[in-house]
């Protein structure tokens, strides 16, 4: 039974259960950055596979769908930032209720653009192309390892790479960056704190309409009520866990997945599936407590080794 | 509460009906009617006005909840799982106890449901106080452990033994009875209300709660005047618990009769909404839920007599908290002028 769950095909379902909850983690990450706790990351990524479903059937073109996918994601995350920063509404409460709305609306909008209720499969729904290498076909190893991955589970990970180079290489990224640390020095400092706030929201809502479309073009092929369940604040949670870095929240989506992986084996093992999914928050919380624990720790010791210094605090 | 958040508040629910309204004309039907529908399957009628009590206790309770964290600085988005485990711990001792007589067993029922709340409330009180981990992700994470404990907890050792994933049922003696018949509002009600009361004597009459809102306020001054931050921080998270743990005891005791797997959707999180748009004032999150818990149940009606579909006003509900969350929506002028008057003194 173990060698059935721990195999090499482990992988490459591993990759795709993770890869919407990269991307919503990549869209939690750019925002963190600016210190805007983006919760509405799931909402926006519901929205997203509602449209991208949508587009998809009634043009055939999955291009156009991601694109709409894409404005979606805009459109949405435009609210968030007016609301947030210029109608100076709380973030999280913004978040919450986009999260409603969307659950709410793509309901509605199943019911009368599409006649559906619950969900919604059509033939005509033209899902996002896998890549095909011919030449691993031979290879029944390789062919299952580095073959038919969906687009964006590619591309997610190179978008990984290009904003961790856009935040940590570029003075774009610095910039962004100061201003989450201390909006005030970076406003002092003659940047427009609003104008990068709205930018990265507004980066937000395109990377969540893609997970949105990838969620509902590329890793299934269909519409159902509350497609994301949670995939969303999964999402948010690889990005704490990496600490808003891409490529540590990169892993921490991959923990996820894998343990998404393992639990849908476990489950048809007649194993309850509960525990294995419970896995990724507990390993969540432990790691955060474990390495802020750490850090305190560190400071701790600093300062009694600077006892002679008066203390600040 | 200042007067200008309850005009915001107002303001917040006119634009979203007309907008729910200006929808309900685009889809062909009338827009009036629909309103008529929804009032009438709101209030009118026993059954009716039951439900919308029956919507509005949890509502309350996970507002209430909360506000109480809000109140000690502390984001309790955990407000759902610790309702779910509230009700898992109720609904054991529910069905567990055979032989008790309803003076015992409706109290201690409650209270198992207060304490599980409140000991799952402390996980994410203890990392904050002691190791700095940011509330908000560890009690929205903790929401999905507590869906899954629960859900594993009825599906394999506490399964009820029907096709459907729920517990067996509690016993008869501790149940809350129903009032207003045939809906399921029940005697929860008064508890809720109780539980608002209370809270209110708490934190405004009580030195208690005075040490609450000054850890709200201030925390460090709070330990300067000798009061323990930390320990006023963990009870606070712990009150809170007990609450949202009470939300979900009630839900079985006089909705469910038993634990329902997946019961909740959403309830702690439309009641940390009401709670957001009140700016956490108890008497307000009192106030708003009960419209929205209006709303839910006047959906229902509409959509039966008009087919105008329930989920336009779940969206309609979620506009209007929207608007109601931005403060500076409807007050734009009313800035204006202060920060003139701000300017003159100034300069």
């Amino acid at each position: 039974m173990l060698d059935n769950i721990f195999d090499y095909t482990l992988i490459p379902s591993t990759i795709k259960t993770s890869t919407p909850i990269l991307l919503a983690a990549l869209s939690a990450v750019i925002t963190q950055q600016a210190d805007i706790l983006n919760v509405g990351v799931e909402g926006i990524m519901l929205f997203g596979a509602f449209t991208a479903v949508c587009v998809s059937f009634f043009t055939g073109s999955w291009l156009l769908a991601v694109l709409a996918a894409i404005v979606v994601g805009l459109l949405v995350s435009t609210i968030i930032g007016f609301a947030h920063l210029k109608y100076k509404a709380d973030v999280f409460a913004v978040g919450t209720v986009i999260n409603m709305l969307a659950v709410a609306l793509t309901r509605f909008l199943l019911n009368t653009i599409l006649n559906a209720s619950g969900s919604f499969y059509s033939a005509e729904i033209v899902p996002i192309p896998t890549i095909k290498l011919n030449f691993l076909q031979n290879s029944q190893v390789l062919n299952t390892l580095f073959n038919n991955y969906s687009l964006f589970e590619v591309l997610g990970i190179v978008i990984v790479f290009i904003l961790w180079y856009a935040l940590y290489k570029t003075v774009w990224g610095l910039r962004i960056r100061s201003v989450g640390l201390n909006p005030d020095a970076a406003e002092t400092a003659g940047l427009n704190v609003f104008k990068a706030k709205f930018q990265v929201i507004l980066i937000s809502g395109i990377l969540g309409g893609i997970a949105g479309a990838h969620l509902s073009l590329g890793y299934s092929r269909l519409f159902v009520e509350n497609m994301t369940s949670g995939r969303g604040f999964m999402g948010v949670a690889a990005m704490f866990f990496g600490g808003a870095n891409p490529i540590f929240a990169w892993i921490g989506s991959l923990i996820f997945g894998l343990a998404d992986s393992i639990g849908n084996r476990l489950q048809a093992y007649g194993f309850p599936s509960q525990f294995v999914l419970m896995i990724p928050y507990i390993a969540t919380i432990a790691v955060l407590t474990i390495s802020l624990a750490s850090r305190i720790r560190k400071e701790k010791k600093q300062k009694s080794a600077l006892n002679h210094v008066p203390n600040n605090k | 509460m200042r007067k200008y958040d309850y005009i915001n508040a107002l303001l917040s629910i006119l634009v979203a009906l007309v907008i729910g309204g200006i929808v309900v004309a685009f889809m062909g039907h009338n827009p009036m009617e629909a309103f008529v529908q929804l009032f009438n399957g709101a209030f009118i009628g026993k059954f009716n006005f039951g439900t919308t009590l029956e919507k509005f206790v949890p509502l309350l309770l996970a507002g209430l909840a909360f506000a109480v964290s809000s109140k000690i600085s502390v984001f309790n988005v955990g407000v759902e799982g610790q309702l779910y485990l509230g009700a898992m711990a109720t609904a054991w001792v529910g069905f567990t106890f055979s032989n008790l007589s309803k003076v015992v067993h409706v109290p201690l029922a409650l209270l198992a449901g207060m304490l599980a709340g409140a000991l799952f409330a402390l996980i994410p009180a203890v990392l904050k106080v002691y190791f700095r981990v940011n509330e908000v992700l560890t009690t929205m994470l903790l929401n999905y452990v507590a869906q899954f404990l629960t859900s594993y907890l009825v599906n394999y050792p506490f399964s009820g033994g029907t096709g459907v994933a729920q517990s067996p049922p509690i016993y008869e003696s501790a149940t809350l009875s129903r009032i207003l018949l045939p809906s399921r509002a029940n005697t929860g009600l008064f508890i809720a209300l109780g539980v608002l009361a209370i809270v209110y004597w708490l934190f405004y009459r009580t030195t208690v709660g005075y040490k609450l809102r000054s850890v709200g306020l201030n925390p460090d001054f709070t330990d300067y005047i000798g009061v323990n931050s930390k320990k006023v921080i963990l009870g606070g998270m712990m009150l809170s618990g007990a609450i949202g743990g009470l939300a979900g005891a009630i839900e079985v005791m006089g909705i469910h009769l038993s634990f329902l797997d997946n019961f909740s959707s959403g309830i702690g999180f439309d009641g940390m909404l009401a709670a957001l748009i009140a700016r956490n004032n108890f008497g307000m999150v009192a106030i708003i839920s009960f419209f929205i818990a209006s709303l839910k149940s006047g959906a229902l009606a509409m959509e039966r007599y008009t087919g105008v579909p329930k989920s336009l006003i779940d969206a309609i509900i979620a506009v209007f908290i929207l608007f109601a969350t931005m403060e500076g929506l409807f007050q734009l002028r009313r800035r204006a002028k202060k920060e003139k008057e701000v300017d003159e003194h100034v300069g």
